[in-house]
C-alpha cells in the first residue's frame, strides 16, 4: 500500500498551494472568528471576530474567566467546532479548505480529557498517536524516549496508564501531544491536578522542550504562575472578545505605572475614607510599619495622593509603586475573578 | 516555511496507510491479549445463551430444534458476530469521545475515514475470534457437524456483517450528537435476529436489508455445503453491495452527526 501519493507533475500540493514561501508564514493565524450557539433570544456568542498571528516557536498564554471563549477559540481553531465565520491557516494552511495538510503540523491537549488510551502504557502511546499524526514511531524512536526522560516517565514507561497517578497521566497526555512532532500544539490547562513540584517540573520541562524544538504552543490555563514561567505572550479574552494581547512583560509593565502604595501607622480611618472617596483603592493591609493602602493611579493622582497625606500630617514609611503579577492584571482587565 | 514545519513535511518520518492500518490492528490485539476479561465474558454469556436455547427448545420443541440444530448455529454464530461487531463500534465512538481520544482521531492527517475503516476491520477480525469460539463449543455441545470451507465462511460472513458495522458507524454518530443513548440503541442488537432469520426466498425484497441476503448464503455454505463460486452472480452482487451501501450509509449518517456536533460543540462533550 503506498503511503503517500506523490504529486502531479507540474501540480502542486495543499501544503505548497496554500503557504507563501516569503519565510513569515505565521505558525498560525485567526482572522474574524466568530462562533454563536443556539440562535434568537437563547443565541450565546461564545467567540466574536477574535483575530491574531502567532509567530514559530513563541508561546502563547490564553486567559479568561470561565465562558470567555477560550475552549471554544481553540476547538475552532482545531476544527473541533466548526465557526461560523472567519479563517484559521496553519503554516500558511487553511484549515477549513485543507484540514488533513493543516492537522499533520498542528495538535492539542483538551482540557478535561484523558487524550489517550488509559490500557496502553506509555510508550504504546506515544508509538501510536505519533502514528495517528502521520509520524512513523520508530523514526522518531529516540526523541520518544528523551520526551519521557525529560517529563520524568522513563520509569513508567512500560506500565499501563491506567495504573499511573494523576500527575503521571496528566504528563503521559502531554508527552503523546509533543510525541506527535506537530509543530504547533494547544495545551488546555496542562497542569490542571497536577502537585506544585510536579507543575513546576513540567513548566520548566515545556519551556525547553518548546525552546529545543522550535515549537509554537498555546497554553490555556487557569494557574497564572504557568502563564508568567511559559509564556512569552499572553491574549486575555472575555465575553468571546480579546481584550488584551501583549507580551507577558508589556502587559505587566502597563499596569505597574498605574498602581501605587503609600504605608503609614498615620492612615486614620477618617482618611481612609477621604481616600476612598478620591481614589480607586484596590487594597488595604496591616503591614508592619503601619496601614498599607493601595490605590491604581496614574502618576498625577499618585502626587495628589502624597498631597493628601501631606495634608494630614502623615508621616509616610513606605511608598512605591506596585509590582502587579498577572493574576492582577487579569482581574484588573476582565474585571472578575477567576 | 519553517525549520519546525519541515520537520513535519519530512517524508522518511511520514507514516502510511499500512502504518496506519498495523497501528490499530496492534492496539486491539494488545487490549484483546492484555485484558481477555471482556472477551471471555462475552463468550460465556454467548455460549449461556445458546444452552438455554438449545436445553430449552428441546425440551419444549423436541425433535423439531434437533431437526433444525444446524441452521439455529450458524444463525447464532452469526449473530454472536454481528452483536460483537455493532457493539465494539457504537461503544467505542462512545467512549473515545469521553475520553478524548475521538477528537485525536478526527485531527489526523489521515482523515477520519481510513481511521474509523481501520478500527473496524480491527474490530471485525475479533469479533471473528471470539465467535469462532462460540462456535466450536456449541457445535461440540449439540454434536453436530458444519461444512466449515474457511474462504466461503470468512469471506461471506465478513460481507455480511459489514452492514452491521454501517449499523454500528451510524449509532456511534448518534450516540456522539445525542450522548448517552446508548442503551437504546443496544435494543437494536435483538432486531438482528429477526434480521438473521428473514424470509429471503419468499419476500425477496428483504435481500436489502441488512444480514438478511448473507444470512441465507451464509446457511447455504454451512450447512450446504456450498462454495462461495458456486454461488451466482447476483447473489454475490447483493453479498458485496447490500453491506456496501450500509457501510456508505453508516459513514454519511456519521459524517452527518459527528459534523453537526462540531457546530452545536458538542464533540466529545459527555
Amino acid at each position: 500500500m503506498s503511503s503517500q501519493r506523490p504529486p502531479r507533475q507540474g501540480s502542486r500540493t495543499a501544503e505548497q498551494s496554500a503557504a507563501p514561501r516569503d519565510g513569515a508564514t505565521p505558525a498560525l493565524a485567526v482572522e474574524g472568528l466568530s462562533k454563536q450557539f443556539g440562535s434568537g433570544a437563547d443565541a450565546v456568542t461564545a467567540v466574536d471576530d477574535v483575530s491574531f498571528r502567532i509567530e514559530q516557536g513563541t508561546v502563547v498564554g490564553l486567559l479568561g474567566p470561565n465562558g470567555a471563549g477560550k475552549t471554544t477559540t481553540i476547538k475552532s481553531i482545531l476544527g473541533l467546532v466548526l465557526p461560523d465565520s472567519g479563517s484559521v491557516r496553519i503554516q500558511g494552511i487553511d484549515m477549513s479548505e485543507h484540514p488533513r495538510a493543516a492537522y499533520r503540523h498542528v495538535d492539542g491537549m483538551l482540557e478535561g480529557a484523558r487524550n489517550d488510551y488509559w490500557r496502553l502504557t506509555v510508550r504504546e502511546n506515544l508509538r501510536y498517536f505519533s502514528t495517528i499524526k502521520g509520524v512513523k514511531p520508530d523514526a522518531v524512536a529516540d526523541r520518544h524516549e528523551r520526551l519521557l526522560a525529560k517529563l520524568d516517565l522513563l520509569e513508567k514507561a512500560d506500565e499501563p496508564v491506567r495504573d499511573l497517578s494523576r500527575g503521571m497521566k496528566q504528563k503521559v497526555s502531554l508527552a503523546s501531544v509533543l510525541a506527535s512532532e506537530s509543530d504547533l500544539v494547544f495545551l488546555d490547562e496542562p497542569t490542571l491536578g497536577l502537585d506544585v513540584e510536579s507543575s513546576l517540573t513540567l513548566r520548566r520541562e515545556l519551556r525547553r522542550i518548546v525552546d529545543e524544538r522550535d515549537l509554537t504552543a498555546v497554553v490555556s490555563s487557569h494557574d497564572m504562575d504557568v502563564i508568567e514561567d511559559v509564556c512569552d505572550r499572553v491574549i486575555i479574552m472575555n465575553e468571546g472578545e480579546i481584550i488584551a494581547d501583549d507580551s507577558v512583560p508589556a502587559v505587566l509593565d502597563q499596569f505597574t505605572a498605574n498602581a501605587f502604595a503609600v504605608t503609614s501607622p498615620d492612615i486614620t480611618d477618617d482618611l481612609l475614607t477621604m481616600i476612598r472617596e478620591r481614589f480607586e483603592v484596590v487594597d488595604v493591609t496591616s503591614a508592619e510599619r503601619g496601614k498599607r493602602v493601595e490605590v491604581a493611579t496614574d502618576s498625577n493622582g499618585f502626587y495628589r495622593l502624597l498631597a493628601l497625606c501631606r495634608d494630614h500630617n502623615v508621616t509616610l514609611t513606605g511608598v512605591g509603586t506596585v509590582e502587579p503579577d498577572l493574576e492582577d492584571v487579569f482581574v484588573e482587565i476582565t474585571g472578575q475573578e477567576r | 516555511m519553517t525549520a519546525s514545519a519541515d520537520r513535519a513535511d519530512n517524508t522518511a518520518m511520514r507514516a502510511g496507510y499500512l502504518d496506519l492500518a498495523r497501528a490499530v490492528l496492534y492496539r486491539e490485539y494488545l487490549i484483546f491479549v492484555r485484558y481477555p476479561a471482556n472477551a471471555i465474558g462475552g463468550i460465556v454469556i454467548s455460549v449461556f445463551f445458546f444452552g438455554l436455547l438449545f436445553y430449552g427448545g428441546r425440551m419444549l420443541a423436541g425433535q423439531a430444534i434437533t431437526d433444525s440444530i444446524e441452521g439455529i448455529i450458524v444463525g447464532y454464530f452469526l449473530w454472536s458476530l454481528s452483536v460483537g461487531a455493532y457493539q465494539s463500534i457504537s461503544n467505542d465512538i462512545g467512549s473515545e469521545a469521553q475520553w478524548g481520544t475521538l477528537e485525536r482521531h478526527v485531527m489526523t492527517p489521515f482523515g477520519f475515514a481510513p481511521v474509523a475503516f481501520c478500527k473496524g476491520v480491527a474490530k471485525v477480525v475479533r469479533t471473528f475470534l471470539t465467535s469462532t469460539v462460540v462456535l466450536a463449543v456449541m457445535l461440540a455441545i449439540t454434536g453436530t457437524t458444519l461444512q466449515l470451507n474457511v474462504l466461503t465462511v470468512v469471506v461471506v460472513a465478513s460481507l455480511t456483517i459489514a452492514s452491521v458495522l454501517g449499523l454500528g458507524f451510524a449509532a456511534g454518530g448518534v450516540a456522539v450528537l445525542y450522548k448517552r443513548i446508548g442503551n437504546w440503541l443496544n435494543l437494536l442488537q435483538f432486531g438482528f435476529i429477526i434480521l438473521i432469520s428473514a424470509p429471503v426466498f419468499e419476500l425477496g425484497w428483504t435481500r436489502v436489508l441488512p444480514l438478511a441476503h448473507g444470512s441465507a448464503l451464509l446457511q447455504r455454505a454451512m450447512v450446504d455445503g456450498t462454495r462461495i463460486w458456486q454461488f451466482s452472480a447476483l447473489d454475490l452482487g447483493l453479498l458485496v453491495g447490500v453491506p456496501a451501501g450500509y457501510v456508505l450509509l453508516g459513514y454519511v449518517v456519521f459524517q452527518y452527526t459527528t459534523r453537526r456536533a462540531r457546530r452545536l460543540g458538542v464533540l466529545g462533550d459527555y
